[in-house]
């Protein structure tokens, strides 16, 4: 159709009749529909320029949201800065990190309470699709399978720029929706899902029941579970191995009956160590061990698949073979013959004995063990091993270990808590309860930490296999059949990550608002008499702006004091060590990263050391790598502290500014590693006896700017700004104080303990890598407030500061790996447990190696763990404001916590 | 004591550090003018595929601290990682990658599955006939790449990755991870020029020059050349 001017010629134009339809159908408003389609352009418009996401986040992926937030990517361009504490008030959903099972009912009650409209972002592999920690038995396999998803960004962390990305493909999606704005005249075709009345876009919370049940599923699963599909699915597969326990090195048979006998021919045992030892320096140091071999070697070990053994010590610097025997000898003495033995250089002390010889070594021995650095497990095929490292805060690195055997039989293992003579135990052994089933009898309250109550399995005992389990090592078979992939999914016969025990039948009780996770912590407190008043328990959590991560309180108040806290956690736990002693050992190196993700090179060092330790001189880094380990290691304390600063600042009140100030200076550091090793939080830079890569041309040089020019002047900055400000002194000044035993006590670690007044720095205390080569000072406290915890922070970025420079300056060239890179690491039999000092305090790995290209046991000491048992300790008697900001300043990183 | 004082003064070093952003930009001379190109404080019309600046900060950088992504990036380094791809030679196109399952092997949680090609012989012929990665179970480790020793996988720096749908598209086939060795040669520049990667390069050109000169070659023992196909259809590009 032509339409041409019958007036002026000249005027007419003749219109492609196909453009003057599209003209019509998408430009020019012709009828009153159209005109209500444009009404939407301007509403979409307004609408996805001010998304206001929801202040929420889970894992790795929430801390590049918040540098999304911060000045450097600043989400405000897109109108998306308001991170809404309250789903009330947001209109986006975030969902950034792993979800967990423990999580999932309070996203979905989350997104219940969101009002339309609605979106949900799922960011990074995690909340797209369970990611790296998708065979873990708490992790859901993937958000969509509860909320519904508008945009997926993948990657693992996704970078800002790529979440920004994100944010602008929501945008376009809501530039395309249709009828989102109800007006007169269109009630019929209302297409947004908020307009038709037939969709519920209400999510059923799921239950955490035997295991996370989905209710809308809850048929399906309780007939699946009736026929035992579960049971016959794992019956064809093969089952993880279990190793006997390490025995005595002189005839077995004889130690535990006879101990006295087993004294005298103890010379002839320190001299088979020593040959050991020196074989184990020696390069060819085969025809040395060989002798030592067979008498370590008893009937009894017919599982050991490597003749080749690490060398025997606890961890890195300890208290030596002469000084254990004479330890040993004094507690025979003391307590009769048989309470000690030496096995792997630990002490094995009967159960019955535990608490005599603990109180003895606390208190009475020649160095006192004062300080209990950590506490773990292993399931071996004839006991449940619990053992124990402890060091002296007074004289530090005489580490000990001492090590306890109980039945081996799921909820049979009985052992005394030491709760009573180190608090510090608190949690660890309720963790050693909720992963292996140990009851510690006499514990204040034994209950499960990480996983609910009503959860079904011992997850880490050797005999629970995960709902994704498909071999007891990796690699696994090859998903590829006829040309098409499968998921792991399919390979579950609930379709999902979901098991449960046959014989479960209680399914009438699983009920959608039951707190199963959190019900059974709530605090006691303390009556106040004089006051009149109701208490309250306020639950604080997990999804709270000011707790750091998925971390949940249960606070009992009296008005708004204090008067019991229990912390409730578990919400973050991700299976790092069930799935750790299934990757083999390089594997877990990137799995490391995502611990700590703030400290990503700190975590790397531990375990690299850990495993070098068992793998002695063949993993022995050249002098480059140690330089760069040690640079790459403060840039990290520089950046963690820098944020936990800013965050405490968060915490208190100063909403934002000085984070921004700190985060600056963080991503300059991340840019370093970025360039060095490739990503800005998951570095997985270092390898056994070294480093992946070298340091690309112009890193030092940029490294050098920063470390030389900047850093000193921001510390400064910050120091001047915040250091003597009132808001910081008021707030700061006399709360949350830890005593210098209540620091020791609870095994808190790094600058809480620091603080406190304890100068123990295991870079000082048991010095790893080459940190014996730097000039720098152990910063301590005098108060143990929250403004101690604070400056130590401040002044340690000094120490970092210094030690960098000193590194830098003497940085050598030279090879950064001392052989070969090879994905083939062969790590011979043996356990050691490391230490570093990372940010957060003691980072310990415990690994327990079997000869076999995977770790044994796989055990992680996390500082932010075990620094919140004080929590409860420093928040009595204060308000419910400090707790916040007492939180903040013991720096806790969720992924660490719960792992 | 003097309270409100230092309230006043976090509000002065706010405003001091704001109006110091502006003016270093303004002394250097950037002015209000936005990095991220275009010359009027608003892009009005698309700037036709020009690569937006990245934007590189050290330790002297002072200002304003913004990158303004999309209009402007961070600089991409050479090992920044996404996710891996595979890589053929741009020249014959020729898939690096023989299927030898290292990265498989290395892979921490396990997200690439592979399997042979085979020649119309039945045998297995060392091509991948399949090739998957799940980018929902990922971890962008880079393993696979730092141990795969044809330099056949490497890791993709492209993050802008965001979709609407995931079952469909996100695990990635053959067809979804084969970039060209030029396109590698681009975003690894250093990489590329290393002497381990030309040694590799070398000997790869080596064994196709062997097997062209042993295909060119008339038969002489018809009965092997049969059973060995002498120029192997690369499977799958």
């Amino acid at each position: 159709m032509t339409t041409a001017s019958i007036y002026r010629p000249e005027w007419s134009t003749t219109i492609d009749p196909v453009l003057q339809k599209e003209l019509e159908q998408h430009v020019l408003v012709t009828n009153w529909p159209k005109f209500l389609d444009m009404i939407d352009t301007f509403y979409n418009w307004g609408r996805r320029s001010s998304l206001w996401p929801l202040g929420f986040g889970l894992a790795c992926c929430a801390i590049e949201m918040i540098c999304t937030a911060s000045s450097r990517f600043d989400i405000a361009r897109f109108g998306a800065e308001v991170f809404r504490g309250s789903p009330r008030q947001a209109d986006v959903m975030i969902v950034s990190g792993t979800v967990t099972k423990t999580m999932m009912p309070m996203i979905a009650r989350l997104y219940d309470q969101m009002p339309e409209p609605k979106y949900v972002i799922s960011m990074g592999a995690c909340a797209t699709g369970g990611g790296p920690f998708k065979e873990g038995y708490n992790v859901v396999s993937g958000i969509d399978k509860y909320l519904p998803v508008d945009v997926y960004i993948p990657g693992c962390p996704p970078t800002p720029q790529a979440l920004l990305n994100g944010v602008i493909m929501l945008q376009k999606k809501i530039d395309g929706e249709k009828g989102s704005l109800l007006l007169p005249g269109r009630e019929k075709e209302m297409r947004t899902p908020w307009y038709q009345e037939a969709l519920d876009r209400e999510v059923p919370v799921p239950v955490l029941g035997p295991d996370l049940i989905d209710l809308r599923l809850l048929e399906a699963t309780a007939e699946k579970t009736a026929m035992g599909l579960m049971e016959a699915h794992e019956a064809n597969l093969p089952k993880p191995p279990k190793i006997p326990a390490p025995q005595p090195e002189v005839a077995a048979v004889e130690s535990s009956a006879a101990p006295a006998a087993a004294a005298p021919k103890a010379p002839s045992k320190i001299d088979l160590i020593r040959a050991k030892s020196q074989a184990a320096t020696a390069t060819d140091g085969e025809p040395a061990a060989a002798p030592a071999e067979p008498a370590a070697k008893p009937a009894a070990k017919p599982g050991a698949k490597k003749p080749k053994k690490a060398e025997a010590k606890p961890t890195l610097v300890w208290l030596g073979d002469e000084g254990l025997k004479q330890l040993s000898d004094r507690l025979d003495q003391k307590f009769g013959g048989g309470t000690s033995t030496i096995v792997q250089a630990g002490l094995l002390i009967p159960a019955a004995k535990l608490i005599d010889v603990c109180l003895y070594l606390r208190d009475e021995n020649v160095i006192r063990y004062d300080y209990l650095a950590s506490l773990q497990s292993v399931h071996y095929e004839d006991c449940i091993e619990v053992n124990y490292q402890l060091d002296s805060t007074i004289d530090p690195g005489k580490v000990i270990e001492l090590r306890v055997r109980v039945n081996e039989a799921e909820g049979q293992g009985e052992l005394p808590s030491v709760v009573s003579i180190w608090r510090g135990a608190d949690f660890q052994e309720r963790e050693v309860y909720d992963m292996m089933g140990i009851q510690f009898t006499g514990h204040p309250e034994l209950k499960r930490i990480l996983m609910w109550d009503g959860y079904a399995y011992f997850p880490l005992r050797k005999d629970f296999l995960e709902p994704y389990y498909e071999g007891p090592t990796k690699v696994f078979d090859s998903r590829v059949e006829d040309g098409r992939h499968f998921r792991a999914e399919e390979i579950n016969p609930y379709g999902t990550n979901l098991k449960v025990p046959k014989d479960y039948n209680d399914w009438k009780s699983l009920v959608a608002a039951d707190d199963t996770k959190g019900k059974n912590f709530l605090p006691s407190g303390v009556e106040i008499s004089e006051l009149d008043t109701d208490q309250f328990i306020i639950s604080m959590g997990p999804q709270h702006p000011s707790t750091h991560g998925v971390f949940r309180m249960n606070l009992r108040v009296d008005g708004e004091t204090i008067v019991g806290l229990k912390p409730v956690m578990g919400y973050m736990h991700r299976n790092h060590e069930k799935i750790g002693e299934r990757n083999t050992f390089l594997m877990n190196f990137p799995f490391t990263d995502r611990l700590d993700y703030l400290t990503s090179m700190g975590n790397n060092f531990g375990y690299a050391l850990a495993v070098e330790q068992l793998m002695g001189d063949d993993a022995k880094p050249p002098e480059r790598a140690e330089y760069i380990r040690v640079i790459m290691a403060e840039l990290t304390r520089i950046a963690s502290h820098m944020w936990s600063i800013g965050f405490l600042l968060n915490d208190l009140g100063a909403f934002f500014t000085p984070a921004l100030y700190a985060i600056e200076e963080r991503e300059l550091i991340l840019d370093l590693f970025e360039w060095a090793a490739g990503s800005r939080m998951m570095c997985n830079y270092f390898r056994f006896g070294g480093v992946a890569f070298d340091l690309p041309p112009g890193w030092v040089e940029r490294c050098h700017g920063i470390v030389f020019d900047r850093l000193d002047g921001k510390i400064d900055e910050l120091d001047h700004y915040l250091s003597r400000n009132e808001i910081v002194m008021d707030r700061c000044r006399g709360i949350g104080v830890l005593s210098r035993e209540d620091a020791i006590n609870y095994s808190t670690a790094g600058p809480v303990l620091r603080a406190s007044g304890v100068a123990y720095d295991v870079r000082r205390a048991a010095p790893y890598s080459i940190y014996d080569r730097f000039d720098f000072n152990v910063i301590t406290g005098s108060k143990g407030d929250l403004y101690d915890r604070y400056y130590v922070r401040l002044v340690e970025m000094r120490e970092s500061v210094k030690i960098l420079k000193q590194a830098l300056r003497d940085l050598p060239d030279g090879p950064i790996l001392p052989g070969k890179k090879s994905y083939q690491i062969k790590v011979p039999a043996g356990e050691a447990y490391s230490r570093v000092e990372n940010p957060k305090g003691e980072l310990g790995y415990y690994v327990v190696a079997d000869g076999s290209s995977t770790a044994y046991r796989y055990h992680v000491r996390s500082p932010s763990f075990i620094n919140l048992t004080a929590l409860e300790r420093m928040c009595l008697g204060h308000t419910v404001a400090d707790v916040v900001g007492i939180l903040g300043s013991l720096d806790i990183v969720l992924g660490e916590v719960d792992r | 004591m003097d309270i409100g004082q230092h309230l006043i003064r976090g509000h002065l070093i706010t405003l001091r550090r704001f109006l110091l952003t502006f003016w270093v930009d303004i002394r250097a001379g950037r002015g209000l003018k936005r990095r991220g190109g275009g010359t009027f404080w608003f892009d009005f019309f698309d700037r036709n595929g020009e690569k937006p600046p990245t934007v590189t900060q050290d330790a002297k950088t002072a200002g304003v601290f913004t990158v303004e992504y999309p209009d402007e990036r961070l600089p991409v380094y050479e090992r920044f990682r996404v996710l891996p791809v595979l890589i053929y030679d741009q020249e014959d196109g020729y898939v690096r990658c023989t299927c030898c399952n290292i990265c498989a092997k290395v892979c921490p949680p396990q997200c690439i599955w592979m399997s042979k090609a085979e020649t119309h012989h039945g045998e297995p012929y060392p091509q991948p006939r399949e090739f998957f990665i799940d980018m929902d179970v990922c971890m962008n480790c880079g393993l696979c790449s730092e141990y795969c020793p044809f330099d056949a996988i490497k890791m993709d720096q492209n993050f802008e990755l965001s979709n609407y749908e995931r079952h469909q598209t996100h695990v990635y086939g053959l067809q979804d991870l084969l970039v060209s060795s030029e396109y590698y040669s681009k975003t690894h520049p250093q990489a590329w020029e290393s002497d381990e990667e030309i040694a590799e390069r070398n000997k790869v050109a080596k064994k196709k020059q062997q097997r062209l000169q042993k295909g060119l070659t008339p038969p002489a023992a018809p009965a092997a050349a049969a059973s060995k196909p002498a120029a192997p259809k690369p499977v799958g590009v």
